[in-house]
C-alpha cells in the first residue's frame, strides 16, 4: 500500500474521470451548467427549403424548426415520455378518450399567452388534416375544456404509446393559432420566421448560410435556455464541416457531419467526441424504392429479384465504412419494441437474381432484359455511391440501368412530386412507434403527391392497410407487437420499398459543448438544456 | 501542299515548349483511344479493396477510389469523356462564333448592332453558373454538358472572327467577288473565311482547354453525367477523403492540369506556325 505513490493516484483518479466521460459524455455534467455563449451547429445535410415545413419536409427543415416549436411531450433516451407543454396526458378507461393538463404560463414569443385553444386548434386544423394524417384518423373532436385542459375524443380505442408517440413526434409540433387561423399553414410566409413557445427565437435566416436564433427571455422554464445565441449554417459537403470542426468554426454536428473515415482522426485528440446516442426515436435507413406505376415493378417477383441482387453488406463496410448495417424488413433494428427477424430476407446472390427474373418473364435479349432509370437522391454523399454501385450489381444480371443524381430540390421533385423514376435511392427516419412514420411509406393513404418522404411508390395492397388500420386501435401492447409483425412480414415479403442498411448516425460534438444527445431524438430536440463549459 | 505542311511543321516545331504540349496532347489521345484494350471492363465496376494507395498493387497502378474502383482505368476513360467534351464542345462554340461573327461583319447596319448585343449579353452572364443553370435544367448528360460549354465559349470566337473579317471584306479580292456576281454566302465562306480563320483556330484551341476546366467543374460540383467516368467526377468523389486519401484527387488533378497546359501549349504553338508576321521571326 505504501508502494502506491501520488503519482500513481492522480494518474488513476485522472484516468477514472477520463473514462467516466468516454463512456458517457451526455452524463459528464455533474457540474452547474454555465450560461451564456453562442453555439454554432449544424447537421450532416444542407439547408432546408423553409425553417418550418408544416407538412413535413425532411430533417433539414425538422432540425431548424423545433428550436423553436415544442410538443407536448418528449422522448427520453430509455424510451420514456416526458412532460414539455402538457403536463400530464390520461387515457380514459375504454381508450376512446384523453385529458391533456398543460402547463401554465408559457407565452408565445410574441407575448400572447399559449392556451388550450391553441391545442385545440393544431389538433382539428394542423394535426390531423397536415402533419399527423393517417395517425389521427380515430380523432372525433377537441374539447378545451378550461382554458389548460383539453379532451381528445376518438372514435375507436387509441393506444396510449401510439398516441404519445404522435405528440412526441415530428408530427406534433404546436403552432400558434393567433397566426395561423385562418390562413393556408402549408404557404404562410411565417413558416420563414416561426414563432413558436420553445427557448429560441428567429432572429434571421441568411440563405446559403445560416439561420440565427437568439435566447427566449420569457420561457417558461426561467433558467432556460443556457445558450445566449444559436446559429444553424450549412455547409454543402462533409469535408468542409470537418475543417470547420479543426478550426473552431463549429461546435456541435448531428446526423454524420463529417466524413466517416474522419470521426476517429477528430476524435483521436479528445477535443472533439462522437456520440451515437440520441437517435432512437429516428432511426436513418437508405431505402430501395420500385415504383409501381411502371409494369414491371408492379411485379413482385421482379422486385424480389432485384433485392437479391444487392450486396447489402458491401454497402454498409465500403460506403459506411461499417457504420451501418444491412436492414432487416422494414423495422430499424435499433428498434427494442417492434424489431423482429421473422421476415423474408434476400440475401446476396446475383445467380439466384438472375433466375428469378428469367422466370418472371425477363429473359436477357440482346445483352439487357430490361432498361432502368435510376434516381439516387442527392442529399447525402453516400447515396451517390449507392446509386453508383447498385447500378453495378443491377448490371451484373443484365439490366441496363441509367443513373442519375440530382440536387436536394430536384430529387424530392422527381421521387414525391412527379413520381419520375424507376427505381429510387431515398432515405427516412423513423419513430420507435411504427404508425405512421414507417407505415405510412406502404399503405394507400400514405400516397400524397407532393409530401416529401410518404409512399412515393404508389404501392397499395388492402390486406396491408388493413393490418395497420387494426395496429392503429389495438390498444393491448403484446397484441400491436404482433401486428407489427404482420406489417413487418407483408411489407418485406412484397418489397415495393425496402430499406438496404439501417444507418447507425454520429452526432460531433466539441468536449465543451455538454447535455446535449440525451434524447431519443435530439436533433429535434428544442436544446434548451445544452451548455458551454467555456 | 506538302512543302506547305512541313513549313507549317518546322515553323510549329520551333517553338520547343508547343512540341512538348502536341506530344502531351498526343499521349492523351493516344491513351483515349486504346483504354478499351487497356481496360477491358467497365471502368466504374468494382474490382478490388477500397483506398489502395498507387504502385502499391500492380494490378492497380493509381490506386482504387472509395468504392474498389480502378482508378488507371477511370483515367483512361476519362480521358475521353474529357476529349470528346472539349472537341465537341470547341466545335460547337466555333461553329456558333464564325457564323454569328461573320454575318455581324459582312453585313453590318443593324444586322451588326443585334448580333453584337446579342453576343454582349451572353459576356455578360458568368461562364460557369451559366453552363451549370444549364445543365441543371437540361440534365444530367454528357451530351448537355458538351452544349452548355459550347453556348457560353462561343462569344470571343464571334469577335474575334467580327473583327477578322471586317478587315477584310472591303479588300479589293472580294470586291472583284462581287463584281464577278459571286453570292454572299460565297464570298463569306468561301473567300474571306479561310483569310481569317488561322486566329480562329488558335482560339478555338484554347476553348478545348477552356471545356476541359467546365466540364471538370460541373463534374466536381456532382451535376455530371454519373454513367460516365470523369477526371472531374473522380476529384469529386475524393473529397471527402481528401485528409486521408488525397491521391483519389491528386492523381485526375495532375491530368486535368497536365491536359490543359499542353492545349494551351499547342495553341500558342498554333499561334506561332499560322500567324503571317512571326513566320521569320
Amino acid at each position: 500500500m505504501n508502494r502506491f505513490s501520488r503519482r500513481d493516484f492522480l494518474m488513476t483518479s485522472a484516468g477514472a474521470a477520463l473514462a467516466t466521460r468516454l463512456i458517457d459524455p451526455a452524463r459528464a455534467d455533474v457540474e452547474a451548467p454555465k450560461r451564456g455563449g453562442t453555439l454554432i451547429a449544424t447537421w450532416g445535410g444542407l439547408e432546408p427549403q423553409s425553417l418550418f415545413v408544416p407538412a413535413g419536409g425532411g430533417s433539414s427543415p425538422y432540425f431548424t424548426s423545433t428550436k423553436v416549436h415544442e410538443r407536448l411531450l418528449r422522448f427520453t433516451v430509455d424510451l420514456k415520455f416526458e412532460p414539455v407543454l402538457a403536463l400530464e396526458i390520461k387515457p380514459a378507461a375504454d381508450f376512446r378518450s384523453y385529458t391533456i393538463k398543460l402547463r401554465d404560463g408559457v407565452t408565445w414569443h410574441d407575448g400572447k399567452p399559449f392556451t388550450a385553444d391553441d391545442v385545440v386548434f393544431n389538433v382539428m386544423e394542423y394535426w390531423k388534416p397536415i402533419s399527423a394524417g393517417v395517425s389521427l384518423d380515430a380523432l372525433e373532436s377537441a374539447e378545451a375544456t378550461d382554458p389548460l385542459t383539453v379532451v381528445l375524443k376518438f372514435k375507436a380505442p387509441v393506444p396510449e404509446f401510439f398516441l404519445k408517440s404522435v405528440l412526441a413526434g415530428k408530427s406534433g409540433l404546436i403552432i400558434p393559432k393567433h397566426i395561423y387561423a385562418g390562413s393556408n399553414i402549408i404557404t404562410n410566409p411565417i413558416n420563414n420566421t416561426p414563432v413558436g413557445t420553445g427557448p429560441f427565437k428567429v432572429k434571421e435566416w441568411v440563405r446559403g448560410s445560416h439561420v440565427e436564433y437568439l435566447r427566449n427571455d420569457k420561457y417558461w422554464n426561467p433558467s432556460l435556455p443556457y445558450l445566449d445565441r444559436l446559429v444553424i449554417r450549412w455547409w454543402r459537403d462533409p469535408a468542409s464541416r470537418s475543417a470547420a470542426f479543426e478550426a473552431g468554426q463549429l461546435d456541435i454536428g448531428t446526423f454524420n457531419p463529417i466524413p466517416i473515415p474522419d470521426i476517429d482522426r477528430l476524435a483521436k485528440g479528445g477535443k472533439i467526441i462522437a456520440e451515437t446516442k440520441g437517435y432512437s426515436n429516428s432511426a436513418w435507413v437508405a431505402t430501395i424504392e420500385f415504383n409501381q406505376r411502371r409494369e414491371i415493378f408492379n411485379k413482385r417477383e421482379v422486385r424480389q429479384a432485384l433485392m437479391q441482387a444487392i450486396d447489402r453488406q458491401f454497402i454498409a463496410d465500403t460506403i459506411f465504412f461499417g457504420r451501418a448495417q444491412p436492414s432487416v424488413g422494414a423495422i430499424h433494428s435499433s428498434n427494442s419494441i417492434f424489431f423482429t427477424k421473422d421476415v423474408q430476407d434476400y440475401p446476396f446472390d446475383s445467380k439466384k437474381a438472375a433466375k428469378l427474373l428469367d422466370a418472371a418473364g425477363y429473359p436477357v435479349k440482346g445483352g439487357s432484359r430490361f432498361k432502368l432509370n435510376l434516381v439516387s437522391a442527392g442529399w447525402f454523399e453516400e447515396n451517390e455511391k449507392i446509386g453508383q454501385y447498385i447500378k453495378q450489381a443491377f448490371e451484373d444480371i443484365d439490366i441496363t440501368v441509367d443513373l442519375v443524381v440530382p440536387d436536394r430540390a430536384t430529387s424530392l421533385k422527381r421521387i414525391y412530386t412527379d413520381y419520375d423514376y424507376d427505381v429510387a435511392i431515398s432515405n427516412n427516419s423513423g419513430s420507435v412507434e411504427l404508425i405512421p412514420s414507417t407505415t405510412e411509406f406502404y399503405t394507400t393513404d400514405g400516397i400524397v403527391k407532393g409530401a416529401a418522404f410518404r409512399n412515393a411508390t404508389g404501392y397499395s395492397n388492402p390486406k396491408l392497410d388493413e393490418v395497420v388500420a387494426r395496429m392503429a386501435v389495438e390498444t393491448d401492447e403484446r397484441k400491436r407487437i404482433a401486428l407489427a409483425g404482420d406489417f413487418d412480414r407483408l411489407a418485406s415479403s412484397e418489397a415495393p420499398l425496402l430499406p438496404l442498411v439501417d444507418l447507425e448516425p454520429v452526432t460531433i460534438a466539441r468536449s465543451d459543448v455538454r447535455n446535449h444527445s440525451t434524447t431519443a431524438d435530439f436533433m429535434g430536440e428544442s436544446w434548451a438544456e445544452l451548455w458551454l463549459d467555456r | 501542299m506538302l512543302t506547305l505542311t512541313v513549313d507549317f511543321a518546322r515553323r510549329f516545331a520551333r517553338n520547343r515548349a508547343a512540341l512538348v504540349g502536341f506530344v502531351l496532347v498526343v499521349v492523351v489521345i493516344g491513351v483515349a483511344v486504346a483504354a478499351p484494350w487497356m481496360f477491358p471492363r467497365n471502368p466504374l465496376r468494382i474490382v478490388g479493396r477500397p483506398e489502395i494507395w498507387p504502385f502499391v498493387n500492380p494490378r492497380y497502378p493509381l490506386g482504387t477510389d472509395s468504392l474498389g474502383r480502378d482508378i488507371a482505368a477511370m483515367i483512361a476513360y476519362g480521358a475521353r469523356t474529357t476529349l470528346l467534351i472539349g472537341l465537341c464542345a470547341s466545335l460547337t462554340a466555333t461553329i456558333i462564333g464564325i457564323t454569328v461573327g461573320a454575318t455581324a461583319a459582312y453585313f453590318g447596319g443593324w444586322v451588326d448592332e443585334v448580333l453584337m448585343r446579342f453576343t454582349e449579353l451572353f459576356q455578360t452572364i458568368p461562364n460557369l453558373i451559366f453552363v451549370l443553370t444549364i445543365v441543371s435544367i437540361l440534365g444530367q448528360k454528357i451530351e448537355y454538358v458538351t452544349i452548355a460549354v459550347g453556348i457560353v465559349s462561343w462569344n470571343p470566337i464571334a469577335r474575334l472572327t467580327r473583327a477578322e473579317f471586317l478587315s477584310l471584306r472591303d479588300r479589293e479580292f472580294v470586291q472583284a467577288c462581287r463584281a464577278m456576281g459571286m453570292g454572299n454566302l460565297r464570298i463569306m465562306f468561301g473567300e474571306i473565311l479561310p483569310n481569317a480563320l488561322p486566329p480562329v483556330i488558335v482560339l478555338s484551341s484554347l476553348v478545348i482547354a477552356g471545356a476541359v476546366l467546365f466540364e471538370s467543374a460541373v463534374s466536381f460540383l456532382g451535376l455530371g453525367d454519373p454513367n460516365v467516368s470523369s477526371w472531374g467526377r473522380l476529384i469529386g468523389d475524393g473529397r471527402t477523403l481528401i485528409r486521408t486519401s488525397w491521391y483519389i484527387c491528386a492523381v485526375p488533378g495532375v491530368a486535368i492540369m497536365l491536359t490543359v497546359l499542353a492545349l494551351n501549349l499547342v495553341g500558342d504553338g498554333l499561334n506561332d506556325a499560322l500567324n503571317p508576321k512571326l513566320r521569320d521571326r
